[in-house]
């Protein structure tokens, strides 16, 4: 490849007349093909210490032996660390094929992979090289051990580590866990399946007992163990998002939508006692307004909503109490969003223009039936008292006959879209 | 289309061939002797394939940054060139003698792709279990990935065109103890070449693609009609 762009272009583009990509470049190397054809591992030298972890600080002297087999003398070599070559003045040659360097006050490894230490020959072939590991400290403490189980099935745990600072030295995580009064520790294997400090631990694990779960951080430098978090497969269960979300228009309402979903199937035998929540959010905007009082039902009027506007609609459950568990459970994921839109202002029977008892009727339903509740008879009787009062004030300003309510709203609470009539409510 | 027509027909009869040929084409579904899928699906699938190893080689470039940056200095220095281990070359070298590879039968070019990959695939995975960063992780299974959807899609072309794909095992060679490397910058070294040999395959497979697909285009249609009694 060529000068400095070695991982660029390929040779053909820039040798037009050449059919094949590059022979040369690969074909050269530090020595001639016979120079050590008959080793099985190649080892024209020893370094010594081979690998080392050390402390931030410290110091280090490296030896470097070249093997008999090659005609090296120890003036002929020379070392570099990352690539930087160490001044002459810290080398001592210890025999006539054995070269040493001396590293005083050492950094924190420059990566994670270990500083490169190489001992060359005169021509800047590598004989040797050796890996330094600088490290400050043993790992922090991993901390806020959180876990969750998938419909009682399996269970996954994240952590967080100790300190979010530069370690230098990689640190390898390991979840452990065993149940309380029975012997043997059990190791996670999944890893990072819930972002990178997390693992999934898929099956075999009982209910109805606790557990005890932990995480050791190790680096190079020592381990360090998290407090031991203990829990029940029941305490921390989630379940899926409800599925079959609907979103439907109410009638000719312009401020409502209607949803309608089905409990989750999975636990669908055991959730006697889930809860629902509903976000919603009108299109052009990122922000959801939460419907929190749905209790367990499973289904839901939207009200004081915008006419004709698009908005999107997300369900979650939380399986609290399942098996009688005390905990407060887990709210599964949103489900995904489900968009519908309200109706335009004026797509009601009556034309363009808005009659006025409706349209107060709908002002004053956007202040008072919020939630959940279901728009029944209660409302309608609050509302025509409201409507007595206002109408006798406007009374006294000018005439505007009572029976001008119209029949369109009446459809509330009457007709489709998931809550039933209830009895003496006014029908269609 | 090619219209083929047999040596020494006269003009007359070229036209009524190349008329025949346009309506069977017209027809092609309601012809069920026609077997003319085969060769346009493989030059379909050569052009697919030849597609994914320029994909690849470009993710390649991403990788292989990310990675040796990982490695540090020197690995990740433009004109870093060590030595190689001197022991049984671990994946197929892409390095061949010109003449040698202008030579190769289609087979003989496909399998020596396929074997490659296969290997250097096993390799890779390997590689992917033992990093360190999140970022190399996901960077190093993405890779994995498209990798073996150039596996497969060598093996497509392969099936296509009739050949028996090769046989024999696809995995690191002998127990997983025995070809690791000895010590932590020998691996570094390890990891370099394999990096390195992944690139010089690619630039080599699409040479490799390349010429294939010259000899199968795919507009080119061979009806067998002789054994249909036309």
């Amino acid at each position: 490849p060529e000068r400095g762009r070695a991982w660029e272009a390929s040779g053909s583009r820039d040798h037009p007349g050449w059919e094949f990509p590059l022979l040369e470049g690969l074909c050269k190397t530090a020595a001639p093909p016979g120079f050590w054809g008959n080793l099985k591992f190649w080892n024209p030298a020893v370094i010594s210490p081979q690998d080392p972890t050390l402390l931030i600080g410290s110091s280090l002297v490296a030896t470097c032996t070249v093997s008999p087999d090659f005609p090296l003398k120890a003036e002929d070599l020379y070392w570099t660390l990352n690539g930087r070559r160490l001044p002459a003045a810290s080398y001592a040659a210890l025999g006539p094929s054995t070269l040493s360097v001396a590293l005083a006050r050492l950094n924190g490894s420059r990566q994670q992979s270990g500083d490169n230490l190489v001992c060359h020959s005169r021509d800047g072939g590598i004989l040797a090289g050796s890996c330094l590991y600088v490290g400050c400290t043993t790992p922090e403490k991993p901390v806020n051990i959180t876990c969750w189980s998938k419909n009682m099935k399996d269970l996954t745990c994240k952590w967080a580590p100790g300190t979010e600072g530069e370690t230098f030295l990689h640190t390898n995580y390991t979840l452990k866990y065993k149940r309380r009064w029975y012997g043997q520790d059990n190791t996670c294997q999944e890893y990072h399946t819930a972002g990178t400090y997390s693992c999934h631990i898929p099956k075999d694990l009982a209910l109805f007992t606790p557990y005890e779960i932990w995480v050791e951080a190790s680096n190079r430098l020592g381990v360090a163990v998290s407090d031991v978090v203990m829990l029940d497969i029941l305490d921390v269960v989630t379940t899926d998002p409800p599925s079959d979300v609907h979103v439907s228009r109410v009638g000719d309402l312009e401020d409502q939508l209607s949803v309608r979903w089905s409990s989750p199937p999975a636990l669908k035998d055991f959730l006697f006692q889930a809860k629902y929540q509903i976000q919603y959010r009108v299109e052009d905007s990122s922000e959801w307004k939460v419907v929190d009082d749905v209790g367990n039902q499973t289904s839901c009027r939207l009200a004081g909503l915008r006419p004709g506007t698009v908005y999107f609609v997300q369900v979650r459950c939380n399986p609290f109490s399942i098996y009688g568990s005390k905990k407060a459970g887990i709210w599964s994921d949103w489900s995904n969003p489900t968009a519908a839109s309200t109706p335009r202002s004026g797509e009601n029977k009556f034309g363009a223009r808005e009659p006025k008892p409706a349209r107060q009727f709908f002002g004053w339903v956007k202040k008072h039936a919020y939630g959940c509740s279901n728009l029944g008879i209660k409302l309608y009787d609050q509302w025509r008292v409201w409507l007595q009062k206002s109408h006798k004030t406007r009374n006294q300003v000018g005439k505007e006959p009572f029976a001008l309510l119209l029949p369109g709203w009446v459809g509330i609470g009457g007709e489709n879209a998931g809550s039933p009539p209830t009895p003496g409510m006014l029908g269609g | 289309p090619d219209v083929r027509a047999d040596d020494g027909d006269p003009a007359g009869d070229s036209w009524g061939i190349f008329t025949f040929l346009c309506a069977a084409l017209c027809n092609l579904p309601a012809l069920p002797a026609l077997n003319c899928s085969e060769e346009l699906g493989a030059g379909q699938s050569i052009q697919q394939t030849y597609d994914l190893t320029r994909y690849l080689e470009h993710q390649l470039r991403t990788l292989a940054g990310t990675y040796l940056n990982y490695l540090g200095p020197p690995f990740n220095e433009p004109d870093f060139n060590p030595p190689r281990m001197a022991r049984a070359e671990r994946v197929p070298s892409a390095t061949v003698d010109l003449d040698l590879w202008r030579g190769l039968t289609d087979n003989a070019r496909l399998a020596a792709n396929y074997r490659a990959y296969s290997r250097l695939l096993c390799y890779l995975r390997v590689l992917d279990g033992q990093v360190g960063t999140a970022e190399l992780r996901h960077r190093l299974s993405h890779f994995c990935a498209s990798l073996q959807g150039l596996v497969l899609s060598i093996g497509g072309v392969m099936s296509s065109l009739g050949y028996p794909l090769p046989a024999g095992p696809v995995g690191p060679p002998g127990p997983p103890g025995a070809s690791a490397a000895p010590n932590d910058f020998l691996k570094k070294m390890d990891d370099f070449w394999l990096l390195k040999e992944l690139q010089t395959w690619l630039w080599r497979s699409a040479k490799d693609f390349n010429r294939l697909k010259k000899k199968v285009p795919p507009a080119v249609v061979t009806l067998r009609l002789e054994a249909r009694g036309f």
